[in-house]
């Protein structure tokens, strides 16, 4: 008989991705190949009797075979997928039943049938997962064709689906038994001592690292309330205190001190030190978990304690580094709803606040009460600021110290954001109030010194070693028409008005007494002019280079003298005297003129008696003139109107000529004048000026001379310059006069003028034109052993002049 | 070849008008007439007929200068050599006056004594 082969991969084949997932469903439940179990052996058992089969397999379906985890009337364990009778069952919903496999194409040459252990009746119910997958099968075999009552696959099914939910039951306990061995594990291995309590504190394990910790072990803590055998009764009774006032409830001293704040919804950690069985105190920080149910049900705690004596030990070092800060180290709690604490601060903060760190353990109000009352508002607004920007903090206030009085102090700080959103700051405070002292005394005096330049009547200019203009004072700015700007020095005479005393010539850069004095000259009344405000400003300007104690260039500075009211009187003083003068000489004309005629006799004999007085007269009217002249020359050098006509010319005619003139004059008082030696050299000169300066050298020494001496005239060659003298044995100058000789109406003393008949200005006038003329004038004199004046001019050789 | 003889005087102050004209008059022999200001010299100047003339150069009115310009417009000035007196002044200003045409200048204040003789100088330069 010939039978269809069955063939599993084509007639028997789900979906591949939905036999991948029924596959994935099995092994989940990692039950293949586990050893047999009766409490599954009691189910086969009961479907073979109560289904009257002698055969009865629990059987699971996997990739290659169905394995039987429970088997009654079978000797083996396990058979190939292509030949189970069970691969047919998992394809369906319900009981697969084969009444008689030798009437039945699809298994009538199974090995199973034609050989042992010849099944010829086979009844499946599939074994169906909560989430739908067909695990294998429940099923029952005989050896005999048959085929089951309605009760009985009744039963079948029911007996299937209990062993679903064995199956459900072993996969639980399974993952119970791994979850346990991991907490254990996590327990045993934890670095902070674990003590597991009941809802009342009662422990009921604790772990290996706590049994460390606190020398007891498991046994002894096991049973007994956590807080009554490891926490110290003070302790608790404080902390009941603070939490009752701050929970606004009372709380008693005893567990519910851990877990009060847990049940207010704030999970916190304290610091406790706990009794360790030698009776040692153990710091700890203390963390307390609610443990809970499915049922949301309370059903004990966890209390996690982290060793702290490496922190105190750190804490310590802290202590010691902070004792050696001048001032306070601290830091700052600062929570969102405002409440603030110091979880650190050194002892140094006695000094800054004149409290002691304990005083702060609670409250920052401490603090806010010893800052001085005016800059309260200040500081506590630079806090908020700083924690809700988290930038740097840095503060000055005052501090009103009970030993120290009030004290300036000074304040920096870095805030960090913590996970909670309050603010963690790290920072320290110093007493600056010396320091504030010296800077406010310094303000003082900047401000004193500001004001004192702005009172001065000068205009006073700085500049920094980069020749940057740094300082105008109020003159300076009025003066200048302008403030200070950044422009470079070449600009500075256009922009500032900067002109030479003619009014019309700007000032050259380098020509700036500011710029001089920066590179390192010292100026000393320099003359120039500011159009700064339209009108002429005529000053004279000092200026001196600004060095650092150590020498260092570190600008320069100049000061300007209003000297334009001063010009102006001088410009007055001048042209009054120019005035007078010219109006003297005209009634001087006639009066000279009238007596020259009288005197000659032209107007008839002048009596003798008479010719003593009109040669008094006469010898008066030429005084004045001369004066007169004497004043005028005197004007026009000081205007620069006098005119110079330099012509090189060799100079022994010059003193010749000078001596020819002078001789009557000499002769009236009976003193010869005589020529010394002259070296054969020219000089540049204004023949007419070099005669008014020897003529009045030589009738001085003609004046001075007692009648019967020599005056000498003489020249002598020194350094390309030749000095000409002129040398009397006159009283000589005396000590007290040395000093005014060539200062204008200087006389010996006031006799001279009436007994000599000098005007007072010749010396002085002699030493302009010398000075004018690029020479210098001076002389030497012992008191009574005659004087010898001398100037000295540029002068060249004459053999150059006529090779 | 003329004679100097006749010299006009112009000169607002009346003192050094009176030793002028004495020292002329009296040392030179010449005859000499003076007028106090520019344009009394004006009316006089043809009538006169004067061989010098003598020009202050600070007058009120019609100063020295002026004054030999208007008398150029009277009187042949290349024949009746013109001097200026004046206060001792600046050689620059010197130039001046001479290039206005005057034939030299006497800084005052002057010795009368040699007045006459220095005038003859200047007229006497002119002729030859």
């Amino acid at each position: 008989m010939e039978l269809p082969q069955a063939d599993p991969a084509s007639t028997l084949s789900m979906t591949p991705v939905r036999e991948l997932s029924r596959l994935a469903a099995l092994l989940r439940y990692e039950i293949l190949d586990t050893p047999e179990e009766s409490a599954f052996d009691d189910f086969t058992e009961l479907a073979a009797r109560l289904c009257e089969t002698p055969i009865a397999l629990i059987s699971l379906v996997d990739d290659r075979r169905q394995w039987f985890k429970s088997r009654v009337g079978l000797e083996v364990s396990e058979t190939p997928r292509e030949i189970s009778f069970c691969t047919y069952t998992i394809l369906g919903e319900e009981i697969f039943e084969v009444p008689d496999a030798l009437q039945d194409p699809r298994f009538c040459h199974n090995p199973l049938v034609v050989g042992d252990p010849h099944i010829r009746f086979y009844a499946g119910t599939p074994l169906t997962s909560p989430d739908g997958y067909n695990l294998g099968t429940l099923c029952v075999i005989d050896r005999e064709p048959r085929r089951l009552s309605a009760e009985q696959r009744d039963t079948l099914e029911r007996l299937g689906r209990q062993v679903i939910r064995l199956f459900e039951q072993h996969l639980l306990a399974h993952r119970y038994a791994e979850q346990a061995a991991l907490q254990q594990a996590m327990l045993d291995s934890a670095s902070s001592a674990v003590l597991v309590t009941r809802p009342d504190g009662v422990v009921t394990s604790v772990n290996p690292t706590a049994e460390r910790m606190l020398g007891h072990s498991e046994q002894e803590l096991v049973g007994h309330q956590l807080t009554s055998a490891l926490f110290r009764r003070e302790a608790l009774q404080r902390r009941a205190t603070l939490l009752s006032n701050e929970l606004q409830t009372p709380i008693e001293p005893d567990f519910a001190v851990l877990t009060a704040p847990l049940h207010r919804g704030r999970r916190e950690m304290s610091e406790w030190r706990l009794r360790h069985r030698s009776g040692a105190d153990v710091p700890v920080l203390v963390g307390v978990t609610a443990i809970h149910d499915e049922q949301e049900e309370l059903r004990g705690y966890l209390v996690n304690a982290y060793d702290l004596a490496y922190q105190e030990q750190l804490q310590l070092r802290l202590q010691q580094i902070a004792a050696q800060v001048p001032g306070m180290l601290f830091q700052f709690h600062w929570r969102p709803d405002g409440a603030s604490c110091f979880p650190y601060v050194s002892e140094g903060v006695e000094q800054i606040y004149g409290l002691s760190p304990g005083q702060l353990a609670g409250s920052f109000a401490p603090i806010i009460a010893r800052v001085y009352a005016l800059d309260r508002s200040a500081l506590l607004g630079s806090i908020r600021e700083a924690a809700a920007e988290l930038a740097p903090w840095h503060i000055e206030h005052r501090v009103e110290h009970p030993r120290k009085g009030l004290i300036w102090v000074e304040a920096r700080a870095t805030p960090l954001q913590q996970v909670d959103g309050s603010v963690l700051w790290h920072g320290f405070v110093t007493d600056i109030t010396v320091r504030k002292a010296e800077q406010l005394e310094l303000e003082r005096q900047q401000e004193m010194n500001r004001r004192l330049l702005e009172a001065l009547s000068e205009a006073v200019i700085a500049c920094d070693a980069d020749g940057c203009l740094t300082l105008f004072n109020e003159k300076a700015k009025q003066w200048h028409g302008t403030d200070v700007a950044p422009v470079p020095p070449d600009e500075w005479p256009t922009r500032y008005q900067l002109y030479h005393p003619d009014g019309v010539t700007l000032l050259r850069p380098e020509e700036i007494p500011l710029l001089r004095a920066l590179h390192g000259e010292h100026v000393c009344d320099h003359e120039m002019v500011l159009l700064g405000q339209g009108e002429p400003r005529h000053v004279l300007s000092n200026a001196d280079p600004l060095y650092t104690s150590d020498g260092q260039p570190m600008g320069a500075v100049a000061v300007l003298h209003d000297i334009t009211e001063r010009k102006r009187i001088e410009r007055l003083q001048r042209e009054f005297i120019s005035t007078v003068s010219h109006e003297l000489r005209t009634p001087l004309t006639s009066i000279t003129g009238a007596l020259g005629l009288i005197c000659s006799n032209v107007m008839g004999e002048v009596p003798e008696a008479m010719h003593e007085l009109l040669d008094i007269a006469q010898q008066n009217s030429q005084r004045l003139n001369a004066l007169i002249d004497d004043l005028l020359d005197m004007d026009k050098l000081h205007a620069g109107k006098m005119r110079f006509a330099l012509l090189r010319q060799p100079l022994q005619p010059q003193l010749e000529l000078a001596l020819r003139s002078n001789r009557n004059y000499a002769e009236q008082h009976g003193v010869v004048l005589q020529l010394g030696t002259c070296p054969a050299v020219t000089v540049e000169i204004d023949a007419m000026r070099l005669q008014q300066v020897l003529s009045n050298l030589l009738s001085n020494a003609a004046k001075f001379s007692p009648a019967g001496e020599q005056v000498e005239l003489s020249a002598t060659l020194s350094d390309g310059r030749v000095r000409i003298s002129v040398r009397d044995r006159g009283p000589g100058i005396s000590a007290d006069f040395r000093e005014r000789v060539f200062q204008k109406f200087a006389q010996a003393d006031s006799s001279d003028s009436r007994q000599q008949g000098g005007t007072g200005l010749g010396l002085a006038i002699s030493k302009e034109l010398i000075e004018r003329m690029g020479g210098q004038i001076g002389f030497e004199s012992e008191p009574g052993h005659g004087a010898c004046f001398w100037f000295e001019l540029p002068s060249e050789g004459l053999a150059k002049e006529s090779p | 070849m003329a004679e100097l003889r006749r010299i006009l005087h112009v000169e607002d102050d009346p003192s050094i008008q009176a030793v002028t004209k004495l020292a002329l008059e009296a040392i030179g022999g010449y005859q000499v007439l003076s007028c106090s200001s520019g344009a009394q010299a004006l009316e006089e100047v043809e009538a006169f007929a004067p061989d010098f003339i003598l020009l202050d150069v600070m007058m009120p009115g019609m100063d020295g200068p002026q004054t030999l310009l208007n008398l150029r417009e009277r009187v042949d000035l290349e024949r009746i050599p013109v001097t200026f007196m004046t206060a001792k002044v600046q050689p620059g200003e010197i130039e001046h006056l001479r290039k206005l045409g005057a034939r030299d200048v006497i800084i005052k204040p002057f010795d009368p004594m040699q007045l006459a003789e220095q005038i003859r100088a200047i007229w006497l330069a002119d002729r030859y």
